[in-house]
C-alpha cells in the first residue's frame, strides 16, 4: 500500500529556450508510517515535488496517485476537496491566524470541513492537550514562542486526521533544540498514527529522524535511502 | 484538561457568539485594526447619512406636494383642463358640479378653492399663501393635524386656520390674531402643526365661500371639484364617464392626481433629481470606502487566504469571510448611521424643512447599505480568487 505515487514526473517552467526543469522524471512512492526526508540545496526541486505530492500543483509531465487514484482529471474544486480530506500542511512560516487563539486556528480547519460547531473545540483542544499545547490553547500566536506556534500548526494540520503530512522546512525558524523537538514529534507521528509524513528541510539536525532520506539535485533524485528508526 | 481551564474557554468563547468560522474570522479580520474598522464605519455612516437625509427630503417633498390630495378624502378629482399640480390651477364653474352629479355612481361632488393670495404682516411686508377653501358641510379637503381650535370655527366669516410652522413666517402670535389677507381682514382661528407646503406658501384654511370672497372670484366658481363614489361604483369607470360628460376639464382618480403633483414639482422642477443625485453619490462614495478597506483589510490577510486555499477551502468559504466583514460593516454602520438620522428627522420637526423617515425607507436604507458594502467587497473577492495556494511555500 502506498500514499502517494509519482510517476515519471517533470515540472517545467518556461518553455522554448528558456526552458527550466523543476522536476525531471521524478518517479517516487511514499508510504505509510513512515517520516520522508526531502533533502537538496535550495533551487533543487524539494518544494515543487511537496507541491505536486500535496495536489497544489500540476505536473507538466507523469502522473500523480493519491490513495492509487490518479488525480489528473480532478478539477480545482476536486482537488481542493481532495487536500482538505487527505492532506494536512506544515508550513515553514507556520502560517497561523494572528487575529485567532492557538485552539481557534485548529477550529477553523474544522470548520472549513464542516465539522459541527459543537464538535471543533473539544477536537481542537484534545489535539493541543496531545501535542503538549492545553494550557496555551486560548493564546494568540503572538503570544507563543516559535517552537509552540509550530506545534500548534502541526496540531492543525493533524485535525482531519490526514493520512499524509507535508512539512515545508518546518524547523528553519526554530532553535536547534526546539527544532529536534518538532522533528522528533513529526516522525513520532508517522509511527504512532500511521500517516506519511513527508519533510522538505535544510536542518542537517532533522536527518536522524528520517525513516528514508531522498537527496534531490537539479529536479532529479539522487539518492535514495531507508533507515531504521523505529527503536 | 483541568476545570479551571475549561470554565476559562467556556467564558472566552467566541464561536457562541458568532454562528461559525467564517463570522469569526470575519469579525476578528476587521477588529483586529481598530483605525481601519473606525475608517470604514465613518465611510458607512457618512454614507447613510447622506442616502437617508437626502432620501429622506426626498420623500417628504414628495408628500407636503400631494398632502393636500391625500388628506382631502375625496376618490376623485376633477381639475381645470391642463393642471399640473395641485398648488397651481385655472377655475371651473360651478354648473360642472351639477354636470358632475348627474353622472351614474357619484354620490357627492364639493367644491374646494386653492389660490395664492398676500399675506400682509403685522410688521410690514407681506408673504405668499395658498388659500384652501372647502365645504364646511362635508368637511372635504378640510385642514389635517388640527393642534388649536376647531374646524367649525371656520363659520365666521373672517376665519382662518393655518400651521403652526409658519406663524413666525405670517407674523402669527397666537390664536385671535388678525391680519390682512388680499387686502381684507382675516382672523386666526385654530392651528394645524406639520402641514408642510413645498412652494413655500404656507397653507391658510377658511370655508369655500370665504375664500371666493379672499380671491375676489364669483360666486359660481372653483378651483376643484371633489367627487365621491357611491359604494360599488367603480373608479376609472365613473372617471372615464365624467370626462365624456364634462369635456374641457381633467378627472384625477385621487392616487393618480397625487402622484402626478409629486412628479411635477419633483422631477420637472428637477428637484427630485438633485436629491436622488445627491443619494447616489453617498452610495458611491460609501462604495469606495468599503471598498478600499475591505481591500486593505484583505491585501493584509492575503497569507491566510492562501494558507485557507492551500489547505482546501472551498472558494465559496473564503467569499463568505470576506462578505461577512461587509456586512459587518453595514450593520453596524447603518446602525449608527440611523441613530444619526433620528437626530436630524428630530432637529427638522420643527422647521419648515420636510424630511419623512417612514419605516419602508428605512428598510430602503438598509437594503442600499448592504448592498453598497457587497459591492465594496467585490474588489477583493477578485483578489482572493487570484491568491495562488502554493504562495505559502514561498
Amino acid at each position: 500500500m502506498t500514499i502517494a505515487h509519482l510517476d515519471k514526473v517533470s515540472v517545467i517552467y518556461g518553455n522554448g529556450l528558456s526552458e527550466l526543469f523543476a522536476l525531471r522524471d521524478v518517479s517516487l512512492s511514499i508510504a505509510p508510517a513512515e517520516m520522508t526526508l526531502l533533502l537538496g540545496p535550495s533551487g533543487s526541486g524539494k518544494t515543487t515535488l511537496l507541491q505536486v505530492l500535496g495536489c497544489l500543483m500540476r505536473p507538466t509531465r507523469g502522473d500523480v496517485s493519491v490513495f492509487e487514484r490518479s488525480v489528473r482529471g480532478y478539477s480545482e474544486r476536486e482537488l481542493a476537496a481532495f487536500r482538505l480530506a487527505h492532506i494536512g500542511f506544515v508550513f515553514q512560516n507556520y502560517h497561523l491566524f494572528p487575529t485567532l487563539r492557538a485552539w481557534e486556528n485548529i477550529a477553523i480547519v474544522l470548520d472549513v470541513q464542516g465539522v459541527p460547531r459543537e464538535e471543533q473545540r473539544d477536537r481542537a483542544m484534545a489535539l493541543l492537550e496531545k501535542l503538549g499545547l492545553g494550557d496555551r490553547a486560548s493564546h494568540y500566536p503572538s503570544e507563543l514562542s516559535g517552537g509552540q506556534k509550530q506545534r500548534v500548526a502541526i496540531a492543525r494540520a493533524l485535525s482531519l486526521s490526514p493520512q499524509l503530512i507535508l512539512a515545508d522546512e518546518p524547523t528553519a525558524a526554530l532553535d536547534g533544540k526546539t527544532g529536534q523537538g518538532v522533528a522528533a514529534l513529526l516522525h513520532d507521528l508517522a509511527h504512532r498514527e500511521g500517516c506519511a509524513v513527508v519533510v522538505v528541510s535544510h536542518d542537517p539536525r532533522v536527518e536522524p529522524f528520517g525513516d528514508r532520506v531522498l537527496h534531490l539535485e537539479d529536479g532529479v533524485i539522487r539518492d535514495d535511502v531507508r533507515r531504521d528508526n523505529r527503536g | 484538561m483541568d476545570a479551571s481551564f475549561r470554565h476559562n474557554l467556556a467564558v472566552i468563547d467566541p464561536l457562541s457568539l458568532f454562528r461559525n468560522g467564517t463570522s469569526l474570522l470575519a469579525w476578528r479580520n476587521l477588529a483586529h485594526d481598530r483605525a481601519r474598522f473606525v475608517v470604514t464605519l465613518v465611510g458607512v455612516v457618512f454614507a447613510v447619512l447622506l442616502m437617508g437625509v437626502e432620501l429622506g427630503l426626498l420623500v417628504g417633498f414628495a408628500r407636503t406636494t400631494s398632502g393636500l390630495v391625500e388628506h382631502a378624502g375625496a376618490d376623485l378629482w376633477v381639475t381645470p383642463l391642463g393642471t399640473t399640480n395641485v398648488d397651481i390651477a385655472g377655475r371651473l364653474d360651478e354648473r360642472r358640479r351639477y354636470e358632475a352629479l348627474a353622472v351614474p355612481g357619484v354620490a357627492s361632488v364639493d367644491k374646494l378653492m386653492a389660490q395664492f393670495g398676500f399675506w400682509k404682516k403685522p410688521s410690514g411686508g407681506t408673504e405668499s399663501v395658498s388659500v384652501i377653501g372647502f365645504n364646511l358641510a362635508t368637511g372635504k379637503g378640510a385642514p389635517w393635524n388640527l393642534v388649536e381650535g376647531s374646524v367649525a370655527d371656520l363659520q365666521q366669516d373672517d376665519a382662518v386656520i393655518i400651521d403652526k410652522l409658519y406663524a413666525d413666517k405670517l407674523g402669527v402670535k397666537g390664536m385671535g390674531d388678525t391680519l390682512e389677507l388680499n387686502g381684507r381682514r382675516v382672523r386666526v382661528v385654530g392651528f394645524t402643526d406639520g402641514l408642510r407646503t413645498f412652494t413655500q406658501s404656507p397653507y391658510v384654511f377658511t370655508t369655500h365661500s370665504n375664500a371666493l370672497h379672499l380671491a375676489g372670484f364669483a360666486d359660481d366658481l372653483t378651483t376643484y371639484l371633489l367627487v365621491n363614489l357611491k359604494p360599488g361604483a367603480d373608479p376609472e369607470t365613473v372617471r372615464t364617464a365624467l370626462k365624456e360628460r364634462l369635456g374641457q376639464v381633467d378627472v384625477w382618480q385621487a392616487d393618480a392626481f397625487a402622484l402626478q403633483a409629486q412628479k411635477y414639482w419633483l422631477i420637472t422642477t428637477g428637484a427630485g433629481s438633485a436629491l436622488l443625485l445627491a443619494a447616489a453619490l453617498g452610495l458611491i462614495v460609501g462604495i469606495v470606502i468599503v471598498g478600499q478597506t475591505l481591500y486593505a483589510t484583505t491585501v493584509d490577510r492575503l497569507p491566510e487566504y492562501a494558507t485557507l486555499r492551500a489547505i482546501g477551502a472551498a472558494n465559496a468559504y473564503l467569499y463568505k469571510v470576506i462578505l461577512k466583514q461587509a456586512v459587518i460593516s453595514a450593520v453596524l454602520g447603518f446602525s449608527i448611521g440611523l441613530v444619526g438620522i433620528v437626530a436630524v428627522v428630530a432637529l427638522t420637526q420643527r422647521s419648515n424643512i420636510s424630511l419623512a423617515m417612514p419605516l419602508w425607507l428605512i428598510g430602503v436604507l438598509g437594503v442600499l447599505t448592504l448592498l453598497m458594502c457587497a459591492f465594496g467587497a467585490v474588489i477583493s473577492i477578485r483578489r482572493v480568487i487570484s491568491i495562488e495556494p502554493t504562495s505559502v511555500f514561498q
